[in-house]
């Protein structure tokens, strides 16, 4: 809600970088990113949904094929913060760049039937969570492989792109977490490994971690982390709540070609702005200096 | 421990390497592959978590073809019509006769990456009951497993340990390339061998031992400090001469209390001070109580 107040009272306009700090902390841009990443977002009392639109409009700039799950927010709030941040999710869905399953609206249409037609099968496990997520995974690779398959469209845009925000949602919705595991399993060897893809998720965990517990957010992160080849996790300031600096986020590399084994951590503090949000090192907010 | 651990996991053996979100043992479980393949022997790698090409990087050579993978990684429950190798076919039966198919070779190493992988859809007992199996079954020489041993439950992890062999926990070390390793073996007489060491892997998958962990800074600062002479190059003088060394000796401080300067002290000279009293006519001077006006 915070977002839109903000966007709806304000001009619209277009600025081509707004996240150069965390491009140039990534190394990448939307003219050449690395293929095959499995970027793994999350967040701990914190909000890291400013990462989601982020990435969102950089690879609708990047002109990729984008899959986008919303499971928390409607299409309109999406479309109006990327509009903040200079990218128009109405037309990208007109042009086919842009495939948006909007999972309130598709749960609603399943858990109160009201014509013959009851959405599509994507949301299924909202029938039955003991199904697994199957039919989510189908309806994922349908759209980005369609986006490579022999049509004329599939010229037009680049390697596929999968964003979800966010996969916990998906626990309180009685899917377990291994159910979970196995989706991003097969989203990963479709889309990173088979279409060189990439692949961004983002994960809340609030609660505080439970040995014993093994259907927490905390075990899906883990889960996932081992899977994914970056992690941004996004916390609140240890020392509590600023008003210049609003959290910080540590940076993981997982793993790397060539050299294997590399896990280099970085943290950085952010300030989440009107269009975008700036990054520095610990210590060095302009509040500060 | 680790460089004879990779030269040769006993026959019969249960290799694993318990791994964390915080370091990964994928390269390490890697350099057994390799160890293995250097030692001829024929390696089935039965992948869940990485994609054959990603396996095969850094793996290549001549021995490449003693390499038989059966990726699990694009379809492993089956979800798509074409599946390699899921899930459901970790039994005994289906890998003796995966293996019997491919090759007829003796010495057969069967690499699992990762069991977690497996653990997530298998039941523990089956799980074990099917190692077990494996192990007796004469088709392997040797398997070696890796576990995301954060992901599952104690009880679970220890249960899966109790089977193995060996086992290798790895954690990062203090530097950026460094590894800490904890290894447990258990050799057939029921000794147990416990180690902890650091090691290095190196791009070509071979690895270095650096030292144990516990052992490393005494044995690194030892030479050191020989080589090293900290008087070296000093701009002021350590050392003296016969000559200096007395003239130090024959020099009194001045805080030690010597006869000469005790008896300057008791026996003032002429020249100092001295109080002179003569009593006033007023002075009501008691013989007999010198101290009567002290108000005692």
């Amino acid at each position: 809600m915070q977002w839109c107040n903000r966007v709806n009272t304000g001009l619209f306009i277009a600025s081509p970088a707004m996240y150069t700090e965390l491009n140039s902390i990534l190394n990448t841009s939307p003219e050449s990113f690395t293929k095959g990443d499995f970027i793994l977002l999350s967040d701990k009392q914190s909000d890291a949904s400013f990462l989601i639109h982020h990435f969102l409009s950089f690879y609708l700039r990047a002109k990729c094929k984008v899959c986008f799950l919303a499971m928390v927010q409607s299409f309109s709030h999406y479309s109006t913060v990327s509009q903040r941040l200079g990218v128009s999710l109405a037309q990208a869905k007109e042009k086919g760049q842009l495939v948006f399953l909007e999972g309130l609206q598709e749960s609603l249409s399943i858990l109160i039937p009201q014509d013959e037609h009851t959405g599509s099968q994507a949301m299924n496990f909202l029938r039955d969570p003991k199904l697994g997520l199957q039919d989510l995974y189908e309806f994922v690779s349908s759209k980005v492989k369609r986006s490579c398959g022999g049509e004329a469209e599939s010229e037009e845009w680049g390697p596929p792109v999968l964003l979800v925000d966010d996969l916990s949602v998906l626990l309180t919705l009685g899917v377990t977490v291994g159910a979970v595991l196995d989706f991003s399993h097969y989203c990963q060897a479709t889309i990173c490994s088979k279409l060189q893809g990439n692949m961004v998720m983002l994960v809340r965990c609030d609660q505080e971690e439970d040995e014993g517990d093994n259907e927490s957010p905390a075990c899906l992160l883990k889960g996932l982390t081992h899977q994914s080849s970056l992690t941004l996790d996004v916390q609140g300031l240890p020392t509590g709540y600023c008003r210049d600096i609003h959290g910080q986020v540590e940076v993981c590399w997982q793993r790397r070609q060539g050299d294997g084994q590399n896990t280099q951590n970085k943290l950085f503090q952010y300030k989440v702005h009107d269009k975008g949000a700036s990054f520095f090192a610990r210590g060095t907010s302009s509040a500060v200096l | 421990m680790l460089p004879e651990l990779l030269k040769d996991v006993e026959a019969g053996g249960l290799l694993i390497i318990q791994d964390s979100v915080r370091y990964s043992g994928r390269q390490l479980l890697k350099s057994f592959v390799k160890a293995a393949l250097n030692r001829e022997e024929t390696v089935h790698f039965i992948g869940f978590e990485f994609s054959e090409d990603e396996l095969r990087d850094g793996l290549k050579g001549p021995f490449a073809k003693r390499l038989h993978i059966h990726s699990a990684f694009t379809d492993p429950l089956g979800w798509t019509d074409h599946p390699v190798f899921t899930v459901h076919q970790f039994n005994a039966e289906e890998i003796t006769h995966l293996i019997k198919q491919t090759s007829h070779a003796s010495a057969v190493t069967l690499v699992i990456d990762s069991l977690s992988w497996i653990l997530r859809h298998v039941s523990p007992s089956v799980f074990c009951r099917t190692l077990q199996q494996l192990r007796k079954g004469g088709a392997v020489r040797a398997i070696v497993g890796l576990l995301h041993a954060d992901m599952h439950q104690k009880g679970i992890v220890g249960s899966v340990c109790h089977l193995a062999t060996s086992v290798i926990t790895v954690a990062p070390g203090m530097k950026a390339e460094e590894a800490e390793a904890k290894i447990t073996k258990r050799s057939k007489s029921g000794k147990v061998l416990q180690d902890e060491e650091i090691f290095v892997i190196k791009e070509d998958l071979s690895v270095i031992v650096q030292g144990k962990s516990h052992q490393t800074e005494p044995i690194q600062t030892g030479p050191e400090e020989q080589k090293m002479d900290p008087t070296a190059n000093l701009t002021f003088n350590l050392r003296l001469s016969d000559a200096e060394r007395q003239a130090k000796e024959n020099l009194s401080l001045p805080f030690v209390f010597s006869k000469e300067k005790k008896t300057a002290l008791l026996h003032s000279g002429p020249s100092s001070g001295r109080i002179l009293y003569e009593p006033d006519e007023n002075d009501d001077y008691d013989q007999e109580d010198p101290d009567d006006d002290l108000d005692v």
